[in-house]
């Protein structure tokens, strides 16, 4: 039985809700925050519903011929619905989080317009079937994040916007013609179809490198690989849900879950090995690990370091994709969710001691766990998470990532590896330090850059709750990696199915 | 039962960091009490669980996979180091008190400093049980993370400038071990497809490179472990940590790199590979001459926990040595391992005694003089091995190796104990020196009485497997002893002599100060190196965007001629179609 109006509602869920939005008043806030809320939930609802056909074996398309041989299909597939998962849980969460950040600031109804928007893109990406459908939503997204990036209005943020089209646009432009070739190529090719491009390798073998290299070169742009990266660091300035969305689900993780689907759907893993591009990306993707690292130590600022460390980590994936094996296919697919759970966290954070104490600085934040325990300890979980030390959900993908370079025969992705973990401690450490061990202002050493106080708690409950959840999910998904449904256990799935059809 | 046992083993530390938490927030200050009962309780269901018989535990759920087990190797080990726990504990409500008499009148800074120890104590303790039980590789690197990371607030915990550099230098020293420890895993792991620890010693014994694996596993436990060259952070860490915190470090945290290599390293396996025959045999080199540097480096030291940090290096480097017999001397290990076990334990206990003592002679209670020095005595004279559990332990390390005839270890060994004999003796000398009247707490005498005792009487409590150790016979009894009296004259003559001579106290901490220069001067050229890409990115941008501006003036440009094209454009219609009809003649002339 074909269900074919799951993923199309699912869609439309974010896309009417957006349209919703902007119809209404910009001061209808109460009414905006239920619809928001309301959509947030109905979407997990129907997310975990596809989850669970896809569990059972279902897969449900949606489809309509746009002209001949250009086709705009859905489909619900185990990669798919993972990314799926991923977004439309942390949706909830960042639009909880959302709703506290922006109280009693200026246009929030183009933020929440945009924001859903933005979700829906992502979604659609998830959902994409082919290499058509899923362009049109990766430009969407483009679009759709540039209001969110300059929210603020100010000059730095229009000009932080300015740099993120201009990088995002070009690699859309690279990706489209990267598209069309292969169009061209090989006419309408379905992520879904078993069969991979083999049968072109021994006539168009240069062809299908180029081709290649022009779809991984127009979507690491998104992924910020090194030397692609610059957009990143500087789409800093939007406000930190945004940050945190743009992290851990929406632009990055579009980049990278393209990869995947270049990788495992389009060219399939044995040609790409064949070709031999797996490992110019691992090289890429090591020199993009270690690169970020290094800018990372180097910053100042907290979300700077974050960005930095985004860069870094994301790069896990798709290092984590070009080790032939299952145990790298795991790696890769688990990390896609643990980096997301962890870097929303450490993002939360970051808006939490901003708004609440006016922290921007890392040396303003010595002594800050006393004042604000519940985000210093979620920073602290999201850190340890990053440097990969258990039982956080890092240590498990790190593991996993290690184990698949072995099998793989390539020894110095394991040094990559350990490099990038020592890294991480020396870049995450010192702030957990500051935050624990130093005295502060609060014990009467100097005062907050710009302290108020937004709740009853340490700060207001829906910037705080939000944050605890993903704190604990992402140690969740660590300590109880061997359960079913948890990120591991679906990551496993997925790669049997892709090493095992 | 023995379930419930572990969960609460597990768990009861949890609790009781929960519990600190709790107190700073819903307590009021002044009723505060960091060190309650149910704090020093923190370590007894471990205790109990050690002595409770053995028992495995397979759970799916956890992590990678949890493989949990008390075995003949894990009970001993749970026992004295959950024994030291308990003891240490005891022994920081006393040493404390003052502290929270502070903190209970309101001193923010003993507030802050007792709740942070207080919180991160079980949980270091938590960490080091995991540790022990756990036969899984995710559930130790769990353990041993959260016992290091957790650590470093006992390390740093007075805040002084001496405890932040001893926390640092712990700190970079932890982190760089985790690495190694990492990749030694994941290198063994991966080439096994196993998850066991069990697996990693297969796989090390079988694999192509597993020297290359053991030699990273051994680095990065040897950290924990103070082997020769990682083991700055110790004489860096011992001296400015409380003595409780000291007593944990050296006795029971350093044991857990010692366990970590006999869990991973394939000792006594009889089809040992020349290679790793070979690295045994280096370890063996390695671990004897930390005995003897740390010894000669030790004595020159003034504070008296600088001299016992480099008495747990030189110690430490006996066992070492011992535990690459397993590799170098496979078929010795069988009768060797329960005397490597009962070493360790005795050297926790009396380690943990003798940093105890150094607390109890800067508070000294009203004691007759000669009585405290002789119980001061007692735990250094056991770690020579001439009284009690440290004769037997020297014994039962010593019998096998004779029996296999390795006579230049025992004897080398046995010169080893000289050092430690002086090492003992100038820490007892220079806590004579420093020593200070008043202050003394019941608690903090009681739980020193009670480490030196646990430490007299290791055998008897340790649950080893049966007969396998035995005491001396008397014939053998000159043969252990005689390194006390000479190291105790050795110390006495060199100081007689070098009274007169004003030779400079070499830094504790030696080769740090090398590592710390040697960093700085790396660092130089990267500075460089970094400045010029700066520069380099700096000038590609100004160099792109000039050309951009260039394309884009000469795009402006072109807009400029559309209005000239607009102005004629009639006449350039009209040449239009002059050319294509011109075109169209030509064509039809073809």
């Amino acid at each position: 039985m074909n269900a074919a109006w799951l993923p199309l509602s699912t869609l439309a869920t974010s896309l009417f809700v957006t349209v919703v939005i902007l119809a209404l008043p910009e001061e209808a806030r109460k009414l905006r925050t239920y619809i928001n809320l309301l959509a947030a939930v109905i979407k997990l609802v129907l997310v975990i519903l596809m989850i669970r056909r896809v569990a059972a074996g279902h897969e449900d398309v949606f489809s309509f011929q746009v002209v001949g041989g250009v086709d705009f299909v859905l489909r619900a597939d185990a990669l798919g619905v993972m990314f799926a998962g991923l977004s439309s849980l942390l949706w909830l969460c960042t639009t909880i989080y959302a709703i506290g950040y922006l109280e009693d600031s200026v246009n929030r109804k183009r933020f929440f317009g945009f924001f859903s928007l933005c979700v829906a893109s992502t979604l659609g990406i998830a959902l994409a079937d082919n290499l058509f459908t899923f362009l049109i939503f990766y430009e969407m997204l483009t679009l759709s994040t540039y209001p969110l990036v300059v929210h603020s209005g100010t000059a730095k943020a229009l000009n932080a916007g300015k740099i993120y089209l201009r990088y995002t646009l070009t690699g859309g432009v690279v990706l489209l013609l990267g598209t069309v070739l292969l169009y061209s190529l090989t006419g309408e090719h379905s992520f879904s179809s078993e069969e991979g491009l083999g049968n072109y390798l021994n006539d168009h073998r240069g062809l299908l490198i180029l081709i290649f290299a022009l779809l991984v070169g127009g979507l690491a742009v998104k992924a910020a690989m090194v030397p692609l990266h610059g957009w990143l660091p500087r789409a800093m300035v939007a406000p930190a849900p945004v940050s945190a969305l743009l992290h851990a689900v929406a632009v990055v993780k579009a980049g990278a879950f393209g990869i995947l689907r270049v990788i495992y759907d389009l060219y399939g893993i044995e040609l790409s090995v064949e070709l031999g591009v797996t490992t110019v990306l691992a090289v890429a993707a090591s020199i993009t690990i270690i690169y970020g690292s290094l800018r990372a130590l180097a910053q100042v600022e907290l979300k700077p370091r974050l960005a930095f460390s985004t860069v870094s980590q994301v790069s896990y994936v798709i290092l984590g994709v070009c080790l032939f094996g299952p145990f790298g296919t795991i790696g890769a697919l688990a990390h896609l969710l643990h980096q997301g759970l962890m870097k929303v966290t450490l993002f939360f954070c970051a808006g939490n001691y901003a708004e609440e104490l006016g922290i921007h600085r890392i040396d303003e934040m010595d002594g800050a766990g006393q004042r604000m325990p519940l985000t210093s300890l979620a920073f602290t979980i999201g850190a340890m998470g990053m440097i990969g030390l258990p039982p956080v959900a890092g240590f498990i993908t790190k593991w996993y990532l290690g184990i698949g370079a072995i099998q793989a025969d390539m020894y110095w992705v394991v040094a990559v590896l350990v490099a990038s973990s020592t890294l991480n401690a020396m870049y995450f450490l010192p702030i957990v330090h500051r935050l624990w061990f130093r005295p502060g202002p609060s014990h009467g050493k100097g005062s907050w850059p710009s302290e108020q106080h937004l709740g009853r708690l340490e700060t207001h409950g829906w910037l705080l709750w939000p944050m605890v959840f993903t704190a604990m999910a992402s140690l969740g998904a660590g300590l109880l990696a061997g359960l079913p449904f948890s990120p591991l256990d679906w990551a496993t799935r997925v790669a049997i199915g892709e090493y095992l059809p | 039962m023995m379930t419930l046992l572990l969960t609460l083993a597990l768990l009861w530390p949890l609790c009781i960091a929960g519990r600190a938490v709790w107190l700073s927030y819903r307590t009021p200050e002044a009723q505060r009490d960091y060190f309650s009962i149910l704090w020093l309780s923190a370590a007894w269901p471990a205790l109990l669980l050690a002595y409770a018989g053995e028992a495995q535990w397979v759970i799916d759920a956890w992590m990678l996979g949890g493989l949990w087990e008390l075995n003949s190797l894990s009970r001993p080990w749970l026992a004295f180091t959950a024994l030291l726990w308990s003891l240490a504990a005891v022994h920081a409500r006393g040493y404390f008190a003052a502290d929270q008499v502070n903190a209970q009148a309101g001193d923010q800074d003993a507030q802050r400093r007792l709740l942070r120890l207080s919180l991160l104590w079980p949980l270091t303790l938590l960490g080091n049980v995991a540790l022990i039980i756990a036969q899984d590789i995710a559930s130790f690197y769990l353990g041993f993370a959260v016992m290091t990371f957790a650590a470093y607030a006992l390390v740093v915990h007075s805040g002084t400038r001496e405890a932040r550099l001893g926390g640092k230098a712990y700190l970079i020293l932890a982190v760089i071990g985790e690495g190694l420890i990492l990749g030694g895993f994941l290198w063994a792991a991966g080439e096994a497809e196993t998850l066991t620890l069990q697996g990693v010693r297969e796989s090390i014994l079988l694999a192509e490179h597993g020297v290359w694996m053991a030699t990273l596993l051994w680095l990065g436990f040897g950290v924990k472990a103070g082997v020769i060259g990682l083991h700055v952070w110790l004489p860096l860490a011992h001296p400015v940590a409380p003595a409780p915190a000291s007593a944990v470090l050296s006795g029971a945290m350093i044991k857990a790199g010692l366990l970590g290599w006999i869990s991973v390293l394939p000792l006594g396996e009889a089809a040992i590979s020349p290679l790793l025959s070979q690295f045994g045999h280096t370890m063996l080199v390695l671990g004897l001459v930390a005995a003897f540097t740390a010894a000669l480096y030790g004595v020159f030291q003034r504070h008296p926990k600088a001299v016992l940090a480099y008495s747990s290096i030189s110690q430490m480097g006996m066992l070492t040595a011992l535990v690459a017999m397993g590799l170098a001397a496979p078929e010795v290990w069988p009768l060797l391992w329960p005397g490597i076990v009962l070493f360790a334990a005795h050297h926790a206990l009396a380690k943990g005694a003798l940093f105890m003592g150094t607390s109890i002679s800067e508070h000294l209670p009203r004691w007759p003089l000669p009585l405290i020095g002789g119980l001061m005595a007692l735990p250094g004279i056991s770690l020579v091995g001439a009284i009690g559990a440290g004769m037997v332990s020297k014994w039962s390390v010593k019998s096998p190796l004779y029996e296999m005839h390795y006579d230049s270890l025992t004897k080398l060994l046995t010169l080893a104990a000289v050092g430690t004999a002086t090492l003992v003796s100038v820490a007892l000398w220079r806590q004579w020196q420093q020593r200070q009247q008043g202050g003394s707490n019941g608690w903090q005498c009681g739980a020193w009485l009670g480490a030196i005792a646990a430490a007299l009487l290791t055998p008897l409590w340790l649950p080893l497997p049966a007969d396998t150790i035995a005491m001396p016979p008397t014939s053998e009894w000159l043969g252990i002893i005689w390194p006390l009296p000479v190291g105790v004259a050795l110390v006495a003559v060199g100081a007689v002599l070098l009274r007169r001579s004003n030779i400079k106290v070499p830094p504790a901490g030696d080769l740090w100060w090398l590592y710390a220069k040697a960093v700085g001067a790396a660092l130089v050229p990267v500075a460089v190196v970094s400045r010029e890409c700066a520069k380099l990115k700096a000038a590609s941008v100004t160099t792109s965007k000039r050309a951009e501006e260039a394309v884009m003036s000469y795009l402006t440009r072109l807009l400029a001629a559309e209005s000239w094209m607009r102005h004629h454009a009639s006449g350039l219609m009209m040449v239009l179609a002059v050319l294509l009809a011109a075109l169209l003649m030509w064509e039809g002339q073809r």
